[in-house]
């Protein structure tokens, strides 16, 4: 199968075509999957975390993949990054040093993700940023690699990208999983045929988990928009054909369903409020 | 039970994890595991995160949160104490007890009222 992906942004409609790519594919077995990148322009680098899921999910499937007809640019981004690596290009150095290459983690490499952010993290930003900026930043991507860890069952791993943009102030960093997806955890706890749009904005809220038994749950999410809303950052988060865009709420990809859960984040490195408690409120008297 | 003994247990979170990094529910469930067989004794414990640097919720759900389940409130607060945690990281923690108190308080009827809102938009 030949299968030509248009230009893959940061937004619904680049999701919307890693999406169709996976409907498409779903059905290959044992075959071949050319994926022709002649009619892709722009591809944001941290993207490659959502296309590296779903080249699994495929792959996984005994198929071979071949990633062609790639434009210069492009290609150049994707090597540097290290994603085109894993389909027989040459590595590039990133002597800018702005991307957080592309990597997979099992779900129990917590520490393996820990060392990965920290190598990547420095000299990227997070240290102009203040102490505090810094911690709740690095806090924040951590709960989404935990959010996926917890709740993805994605024997295929957790795919991570990300770009830094040292003139915008911006870090854009990309969670990807091959999982069962965010509606089908919240259905089977629910027992209620919600949609995936809807079940993103269940999880969003706080105090909402599909968590059962005597460790709580339904902070982390929260406490991401809440970061993201006081930073002044971004983040999607899309799952089946649920698409939320913090600002916009909850909405559908029109097209197909992506597979797993996949969450962008992109942080204002810029920002330097205050994340503390209310001075009212000390270790003391927090219980 | 035991009386309650005035000496305070510090327990430091980084040696029961071996790392400076609480970003998991397993090393949370580690931390917890010793720290609520001391509660049971009636026992005062601190714990320290010092060399802690960086902790997520889900790791303070399973150390501290779940305590709620099977502690009262005021049992909690007589006996129980954080230290050397960073401003941030007190933030966080205030979330995390906050919610665990809501989760054990009303979890049933938490979740039918979202059933009812869902059910409503369908």
């Amino acid at each position: 199968m030949i299968h030509k992906l248009g230009t893959i942004r940061s937004s619904r409609e680049g999701f919307e075509r890693l999406a169709l790519l996976w409907s498409e594919a779903a059905i290959l077995y044992s075959r071949e999957l050319e994926l022709d990148l002649s009619e892709c322009d722009f591809f944001d680098a941290n993207m490659a975390a959502p296309l590296g899921a779903v080249l699994a999910l495929i792959a996984d499937k005994f198929n071979r993949i071949e990633i062609v007809r790639v434009r210069p640019a492009i290609e150049s981004v994707l090597r540097r990054n290290g994603f085109l690596t894993n389909y027989g290009y040459r590595p590039e150095e990133d002597s800018g040093r702005t991307t957080l290459p592309f990597a997979r983690f099992q779900l129990d490499d917590e520490r393996l993700f820990a060392d990965y952010l920290k190598r990547q993290l420095e000299g990227k930003g997070i240290p102009r940023m203040t102490e505090g900026v810094g911690k709740v930043s690095q806090q924040s991507v951590f709960e989404v690699f935990q959010n996926a860890v917890t709740h993805s069952d994605s024997r295929l791993g957790i795919f991570v990208c990300g770009q830094f943009f040292p003139h915008e102030q911006r870090l854009n960093i990309t969670i990807a999983d091959a999982g069962v997806g965010i509606r089908s955890k919240v259905r089977a706890y629910l027992k209620n045929d919600v949609s995936s749009g809807d079940a993103i904005c269940w999880a969003l809220q706080g105090g909402n988990t599909t968590r059962t038994g005597s460790r709580p749950g339904g902070v982390g999410l929260k406490f991401l928009h809440d970061f993201v809303e006081r930073n002044g950052g971004k983040m999607q988060i899309v799952s089946g054909d649920g698409f939320y865009e913090y600002g916009n709420g909850c909405g559908t990809l029109r097209l197909a369903e992506l597979p797993g859960a996949t969450v962008n984040l992109e942080i204002n490195t810029a920002d330097t409020q205050s994340y503390r408690l209310d001075s009212k409120i000390t270790a003391q008297n927090i219980f | 039970m035991p009386e309650t003994t005035t000496q305070e247990i510090i327990v430091r979170a980084f040696d029961v994890i071996g790392s400076p990094l609480g970003v998991s529910s397993d090393d949370g469930q580690k931390v917890h595991d010793k720290i609520a067989p001391l509660l049971r004794e009636g026992r005062k414990v601190s714990l320290s995160f010092e060399r802690i640097e960086t902790i997520i919720s889900a790791f303070l759900n399973a150390a501290i949160g779940q305590l709620y389940g099977e502690f009262p409130e005021d049992k909690i607060r007589e006996l129980f104490s954080v230290r050397d945690m960073s401003p941030e990281d007190l933030a966080l923690l205030k979330r995390v007890v906050d919610n665990a108190k809501l989760y054990f308080k009303n979890r049933a009827q938490f979740d039918e009222a979202w059933k009812e809102e869902l059910g409503r938009e369908e």
